[in-house]
């Protein structure tokens, strides 16, 4: 099956990072030696500087799924590109717990790249934890790997889950308007949640964000 | 004047600390992996640790407009223990590929134990493989003896001397570090190791070159701004500001940025400030006003 961000990272490399992206690539053998996966997947940023995605991988991109593509830099592209390859060779059953310690080993860049090539790997539906889990972050970075531009939560997360990423996404000044699918997701209690958050700023004397009756507005709509 | 402390164990320090510092001028720190007051017992806990030196610690200097970087390596006293010395070892390979990662640190001796060495050379061979430089502490006892044994060690690992920076220096043994072609660092501290009179002193006999200092503050007694009223010291001897900018911001520049990774922006200065990006319950501020400032 083509990988369109390997296809990207293939087409856009070359000289240093290319002789590492050769030695760094999983092959089927040795996939599963996890220490030397993780290096390279901790090493893309340094290695892949000054590689640049162009206007055309930006549409690749947005062809395959990728919201907001035009903020997707090169080591986005590869980190999503490493981990569907090192997949392949990974069994099925493994899958979950191998991302779960690649998200878990990453710092956070690397893990808001796990976050988001989550809907682009075989069986998203077994990342629900490790999504939810994410949510838990305090780290801008990761939050709005999650959170932002990102069609995993919209797509598979249950209703409470949703709306507390929501309701956090306001508590973290993140935009709302950069939840995925948030029109689609709104429901009544949503709506209830962020009434609640607005009154609550109110009686303390504090401003309210504009995103609560952005929230409230979408379950009137 | 814009400094850099390039050894501050931050994860023992506070908000007020990283307030303070960005106050007095600091505008860069490296953290480096080091001995957390007692003995870990699992592996499991030195992850944990490498983790949020290059995840939760440089989130919270980031919101204060401090750049953060750290070293990594496993500190000489644990090296001593068993039960994780090789299993951190097996580790290290993963977090020196770190972005944030800009040296191999603070590794030597402590006891001067066989173990100690067996893995500090390990660890040597280690910055060799990951084209890094070494940040290495040197003991509290038996120190004059100990900094002797690290420049043998260092010389007998075929690094190039330029790449490592002995530190914890002293009038005792600074004139031995230098003369090995290594860098040499002072930690500026209330009762031990170096002061800041001291310090001036050193500068002006021995001037600037290769020569570095830091607050190396933790846990313990210790002081965050020391690089600061280190400055202040050096310039009531009399020191040229010039000369105090090479000691606290040129060299360590130079000595770290040798790892090709020490990204401080375009233009070297402050990173922007956003403490909006996070508040309340989720983030370092507990319902202040946020504060955000551009770049300088």
């Amino acid at each position: 099956m083509s990988n369109p961000f390997a296809d990207i990272v293939w087409a856009r490399i070359d000289g240093p990072a290319k002789s590492w992206l050769d030695r760094a690539w999983p092959s089927a053998e040795e996939a599963q030696t996890s220490v030397r996966f993780r290096a390279s997947f901790a090493g893309v940023t340094r290695r892949l500087r000054g590689v640049e995605v162009t206007g055309d991988d930006i549409a690749s991109l947005t062809d395959a799924g990728v919201i907001g593509a035009a903020d997707w830099r090169i080591d986005r592209v590869a980190r999503v590109a490493l981990l569907s390859q090192v997949l392949v060779a990974v069994s099925f059953e493994e899958h979950a717990a191998f991302v779960r310690q690649v998200y878990l080993r990453g710092d956070y860049k690397e893990q808001a790249a796990v976050l988001a090539s989550l809907s682009f790997l075989p069986g998203p539906e077994r990342y629900l934890d490790l999504a939810i889990d994410a949510c838990r972050t305090n780290v801008l970075d990761v939050f709005e790997g999650i959170a932002c531009d990102n069609a995993y939560p919209a797509a598979h997360f249950p209703e409470a889950n949703f709306n507390q990423m929501v309701l956090k996404a306001i508590f973290m000044e993140v935009s709302v308007g950069r939840v995925a699918g948030l029109a689609q997701r709104a429901t009544a209690e949503l709506s209830r949640m962020a009434t609640d958050f607005g009154d609550e700023r109110r009686a303390a004397g504090r401003s309210v964000p504009d995103d609560v009756a952005l929230i409230v507005g979408l379950d009137a709509a | 004047m814009k400094m850099f402390d390039h050894h501050i164990h931050m994860t023992s320090r506070t908000t007020t600390d990283y307030q303070n510092m960005a106050d007095a001028g600091i505008v860069a720190i490296i953290e480096p992996a080091f001995w957390l007051g007692q003995p870990r017992t699992h592996v499991g806990s030195f992850e944990d640790y490498f983790l949020s030196l290059v995840g939760w610690e440089r989130f919270r200097a980031r919101q204060f407009g401090i750049h953060h970087f750290c070293t990594i390596g496993l500190n000489p006293k644990e090296t001593n223990n068993p039960d994780v010395a090789d299993g951190v070892m097996e580790l290290l390979p993963i977090y020196l590929e770190k972005e944030s990662c800009v040296g191999v640190g603070e590794i030597g001796f402590d006891d001067q134990t066989p173990e100690e060495t067996r893995l500090f050379e390990a660890q040597m061979q280690l910055a060799v493989d990951f084209d890094l430089p070494v940040l290495i502490h040197t003991p509290h006892r038996d120190k004059k003896a100990g900094t002797i044994r690290t420049i043998d060690l260092v010389k007998a690992s075929g690094i190039e001397p330029g790449r490592v920076l002995i530190d914890h220096n002293n009038e005792e043994t600074l004139a031995a570090t230098l003369d090995s072609g290594c860098w040499a660092g002072h930690s500026i501290y209330p009762h031990t190791k170096m002061d800041e009179g001291r310090m001036a002193a050193l500068v002006q006999q021995y001037g600037t070159e290769r020569i570095t200092i830091n607050s190396a503050a933790d846990w313990g007694v210790s002081d965050p701004l020391k690089v600061p009223k280190t400055v202040t010291a050096m310039r009531e001897a009399g020191i040229s500001e010039g000369d105090i900018k090479t000691v606290v911001w040129d060299n360590p520049v130079a000595f770290f940025g040798q790892s090709g990774r020490l990204d401080l922006g375009d233009d070297g200065g402050r990173p922007s400030i956003d403490q909006s990006q996070l508040w309340e319950g989720n983030s370092v501020l507990r319902g202040q006003e946020a504060v955000i400032e551009p770049a300088e």
